[in-house]
């Protein structure tokens, strides 16, 4: 069979442990001789989701645009003091935080959720929580065009440096990517992860500048007192992410948009990569007992 | 994939198809079904003993081209271990494999790939996931529908088939791959009386060029008919190899004093013993 990708002949023995450059190696070659693989699963996964409701893939657009605006009511009632434009700047953190939430959930059960298909064939397991990275991508795309509806409403707020979101966005990517790995190896052995993650993540939607700017956290008593604080709430690689992303789409609430930090961009994409490897390491390492746990 | 470096490795282009030595495949308890983070902790923190299953031991296997190897043996006996293993889904936990060719199984019955695709996307689907080029399985399609029998179903989702349409469908994907190495595990059973004679033409089809088939059944009449050679597993370990008529006669005595044992104890323990035969037979 010289048509298939695969090599023919292969040797499986139990010694043999395999080097970490090696795995990632291994990890990239799964990747790139499956590639249609992951476009399948994402196609499908896009295809599904919205499939069985009236709307359809609208729902895309429309979802994100309905939490925003129920923050914009929370916060309208809580808070007595406004943010200008303030739906602008709580769409520009909430579009790429959709992005995150949904590519872990997804990853999360990734491996769980094909346990028939592990058991039967061999593949590599690396493309489920890769698909679940990049259908989210998808999802991303799809909000974006929700954020073209919003700015029509805030003719003001648009500028050029809106080009920069790719660039933040593969940011986001490399780093959703290390921990989509994380979560969807992690759950195979412990089940509970699922039910933690939901509250980790929203727990960790609130620690960061999401609904709020980093500088009103500076106008905290606890954070004037206690200056780790500051430090800790800035290294937040969402606290990172959302500034840059509101920067471009949002500015500041007195002033018009501004180009992102690229050096606190540059140091999140180091520390992504350096992360993205221990994972694949990691998930390399698990993948052989994936079949015999799950 | 191949690891060169691996001690006791055989010569390439070899008759053989498969070839294992001293295989062992070892469970790990603690990680096997669900698992929670208090249970694994407390299993950690209490003796540390580690709770080992051998599904599979001290297992030495040959099977040469053109081939059909018959695998029987009670349930629990490592038969769907000894597949996953050659088809190499499972990594030994002692002991070498080595399978020359391309592999392509059906090892566990309708399950589809997909069950929100259509039967179509789930070919494609398959293909991918299999490793065959988009191209290969473009080609593949139309006869793999033909073969499949699914008529206008092909675009229906893969939920609204009924057990027979799957098992029709995966069969079909796995054997259109022509494959070196055949592994089914309890498929030839399944589908209608025309779709198990074209199944078994089919496998037998497969085995005459020269292809090496394992196959997992409980057909004994498939067995003496249809294989050349059959193993007898019974609790992770290879009772007897050799003549199919032989292998089954054992598996049929064997079966049989289990089964008079179990009715003993039934016996003993003040059941009547025609309940449990019947509860047997329906394993």
């Amino acid at each position: 069979m010289s048509a298939t990708s695969e090599v023919p002949a292969t040797f499986r023995h139990a010694a043999g442990r395999r080097g970490p450059i090696r795995l990632i190696r291994e990890a990239i070659g799964d990747l790139r001789s499956r590639q249609r693989l992951v476009r399948y699963l994402v196609q499908a996964d896009v295809r599904k989701r919205g499939a069985d409701t009236l709307l359809g893939n609208v729902w895309w657009v429309l979802d994100p645009l309905l939490q925003m605006a129920v923050y914009v009511v929370f916060v309208t009632i809580v808070a007595p003091r406004q943010t200008p434009d303030y739906p602008l700047f709580v769409f520009s953190a909430l579009l790429p935080w959709k992005w995150f939430t949904a590519s872990m959930n997804n990853a999360t059960s990734s491996i769980v959720s094909h346990d028939q298909l592990i058991k039967q064939i061999q593949f590599p397991k690396i493309v489920l929580p890769t698909a679940s990275v990049f259908a989210g991508v998808a999802s991303f795309a799809f909000g974006t065009i929700a954020l073209a509806l919003l700015l029509l409403f805030f003719p003001s707020r648009v500028s050029p440096y809106l080009v920069f979101i790719p660039l933040i966005a593969a940011v986001q990517f490399v780093f959703t990517l290390a921990c989509a790995y994380l979560v969807a190896a992690g759950n195979v052995f412990f089940r509970d992860l699922g039910n933690v993650e939901t509250h980790a993540l929203r727990l960790w939607w609130f620690l960061s500048p999401g609904l709020y700017s980093l500088a009103a956290l500076d106008e905290l008593q606890a954070f004037q007192q206690n200056p780790t604080l500051g430090v800790i709430a800035n290294a937040n690689p969402f606290a990172i992410l959302f500034t840059a992303y509101r920067s471009v789409i949002y500015g500041t609430p007195t002033g018009p948009a501004t180009p992102p930090d690229f050096a606190a961009l540059g140091v999140l994409l180091g520390v992504s990569v350096v992360l993205l490897a221990m994972t694949t390491i990691l998930f390399k390492r698990l993948e052989p007992n994936f079949a015999k746990v799950i | 994939m191949v690891a060169q470096e691996a001690p006791g490795r055989i010569d390439a282009g070899a008759e053989y198809a498969i070839r294992a030595a001293d295989l062992g495949v070892s469970y790990d308890l603690r990680f096997t079904h669900k698992t929670t983070i208090r249970n694994s902790v407390g299993q950690m923190m209490g003796r540390g003993q580690t709770d080992q299953f051998w599904a599979l031991r001290h297992l030495d296997l040959r099977v040469q081209r053109g081939e059909s190897l018959a695998v029987i043996g009670p349930n629990g006996a490592g038969k769907s271990t000894l597949l996953q293993v050659l088809a190499g889904i499972i990594r030994p936990s002692e002991g070498a494999v080595d399978v020359v060719g391309h592999v392509s199984g059906l090892l566990t019955l309708g399950a589809g790939f997909d069950k929100e695709l259509s039967g179509r996307d789930n070919i494609l689907l398959g293909g991918a996931f299999l490793g065959l080029d988009d191209a290969v399985t473009r080609d593949l399609l139309p006869s793999i529908i033909a073969y499949a029998e699914l008529g206008e179903f092909i675009d229906a989702p893969l939920k609204t088939y009924s057990s027979g349409m799957r098992a029709r469908l995966g069969f079909s994907i796995a054997t259109s791959v022509d494959p070196d190495i055949l592994l089914l595990d309890e498929v030839l059973a399944t589908g209608d009386a025309n779709f198990r004679a074209k199944s078994k033409a089919r496998v037998i089809e497969i085995v005459g060029a020269a292809k090496a088939v394992v196959l997992v059944t409980h057909d004994m009449n498939w067995v003496t008919e249809y294989s050349n050679r059959a193993v007898l597993l019974e609790r992770g370990k290879m009772i007897m190899e050799g003549e199919p008529a032989e292998v089954v006669e054992l598996h049929r005595l064997h079966t049989e004093e289990s089964r008079a044992r179990g009715a003993a104890e039934a016996l003993a323990a003040g059941l009547d013993p025609r309940i449990v035969r019947r509860k047997k037979k329906r394993r």
